[in-house]
């Protein structure tokens, strides 16, 4: 028993420090129907970690929710909406992550992707050097990228350490 | 009776496939399908004349080589002729195999895009039209192509193509190059443009023509065997999620056809219901 709760334990404190996108809301251009929403949505919901998501055709807004321990990158996104034709625009992304780098020069790391931004402010400046080296949970947008590339900045709008 | 129940039969046999492009039924469009995306349409597509009525239904499949190229196959199956000139607007009598490239693909904003499509295919002769001018030609494979251009948004559709189809010759005998244009316009009311879990209509007004060059026949042209239409008719287009039905019919405009030849074309009816499968692979 004190095996099994040592395990579980250390299994928890493996997924608190595994980084990973909660949710994306991805502005998506070029969808005019019905079939478009579909394929969409059929298409998000072929990435491992992906728990809901939701198709506005009025807004072009594809909400995406995805489940704890999640190692969905960012690139599956935009891929999913370049296979079906369309143009990925900015990305509002809640995120799990290392803070690393400097006070002046912050990065997020995603671990288990391969995802890493450079972090700037998207209002007034935050200070966020006491959380350098923890892990934190960061709202921000993702700007739009080319095609097969992802955004290398995150453009956040607060920052707070993981509980 | 008997072409009502083979026609029934073909429906039903097929009526589990699905089509591929959803825009108008029977004028050119742009829209290819999605990467890894199979798609299947069906329908039955009539002309009626002065000289009976020929029916045709076909099945087409198409698969998304990549977001922006598609290759498609029709099959085709025809019963009863109105001894009618050669059409590509409405085919029911040729198998074919293509391909078709997106190359122009301008997304302006939320729901829009400015798009041109070509294709190009490969056209074999398929079940004849039983009596007529066509009806008795030896019949040789065909190369056809198409280009079509337009818009599409959540409130409007725009869109205008035209192809040209050359025949090959056969033992003397040659059926007509045909070449034919259309231009689509299409309209969603603000009061239907829904959630994508919820029916989809559209309603379309297409205009169509072709002119189809004169008949080759034991190495001799025949005499008023040319033929220029052009017609105009609405159809509606319903979708759920993936799953689509469209129909449409139309009248002519103008006709300059010897109807002591192929007789007098009234109207061209299309009922085409379409399935798209998408793939849900992601790349890791």
């Amino acid at each position: 028993m004190k095996k099994i709760l040592v395990g579980g334990f250390l299994a928890l404190s493996t997924l608190a420090a595994h980084a990973e996108y909660e949710q994306v809301n991805l502005i998506v251009f070029g969808m005019d129907c019905a079939p478009c929403a579909h394929a969409i949505h059929v298409s998000m919901k072929g990435i491992q970690g992906v728990n809901t998501v939701d198709v506005d055709l009025n807004t072009g807004l594809v909400s995406i929710k995805l489940t704890p321990g999640n190692s969905a990158a960012m690139h599956q996104f935009n891929e999913a909406v370049e296979k079906n034709g369309f143009t990925h625009k900015d990305a509002n992304v809640v995120v799990r992550g290392q803070l690393s780098g400097s006070a002046q020069a912050p990065f997020l790391d995603v671990t288990g992707t391969k995802d890493r931004y450079a972090l700037t402010p998207l209002g007034a400046g935050t200070d966020i050097s006491e959380l350098l080296g923890k892990t934190v949970v960061i709202e921000g947008v993702l700007p739009q990228s080319g095609k097969g590339k992802v955004a290398d900045t995150l453009r956040y709008k607060s920052v707070a350490e993981a509980k | 009776m008997k072409y009502l129940l083979v026609l029934a039969c073909a429906v039903l046999v097929t009526s589990t496939a699905f089509a591929a492009d959803h825009g108008p039924v029977f004028g050119y469009a742009t829209p290819v399908n999605s990467e890894r995306e199979l798609s299947f349409d069906t329908g039955i597509f009539g002309r009626y004349g002065s000289q009976g009525t020929q029916l045709s239904t076909g099945s087409g499949f198409a698969y998304g080589v990549t977001p922006h190229i598609t290759v498609n196959a029709f099959l085709p199956a025809s019963f009863g002729s109105g001894n009618l000139p050669e059409s590509r607007i409405i085919s029911g009598t040729e198998w074919s195999a293509g391909a078709s490239w997106r190359f122009l693909h301008s997304v302006t904003s939320v729901g829009k895009r400015i798009e041109s499509t070509a294709s190009l295919g490969l056209v074999v002769p398929g079940p004849q039209q039983e009596s007529g001018v066509l009806g008795s030609l030896h019949r040789a494979s065909g190369v056809a192509g198409t280009l079509a251009t337009g818009l599409a948004s959540r409130s409007q559709y725009f869109w205008v193509g035209g192809g040209y189809t050359r025949f090959a010759e056969e033992s003397h005998d040659r059926r007509p190059d045909t070449l034919s244009w259309s231009a689509v316009y299409g309209y969603r009311p603000p009061r239907l443009r829904r959630g994508y879990a919820q029916w989809d209509y559209r309603g379309f007004a297409e205009l169509t023509g072709e002119h189809t060059g004169a008949v080759l026949s034991n190495g001799l042209v025949l005499p008023n065997s040319s033929s220029t239409t052009v017609w105009l008719g609405p159809s509606v287009l319903a979708i759920y999620k993936n799953i689509a039905i469209e129909g449409g019919v139309q009248g002519p405009l103008f006709r300059d056809v010897s109807e002591s030849v192929y007789g007098r074309e009234r109207v061209r009816f299309a009922i085409n219901l379409s399935y798209l499968k998408y793939s849900a692979h992601s790349s890791h």
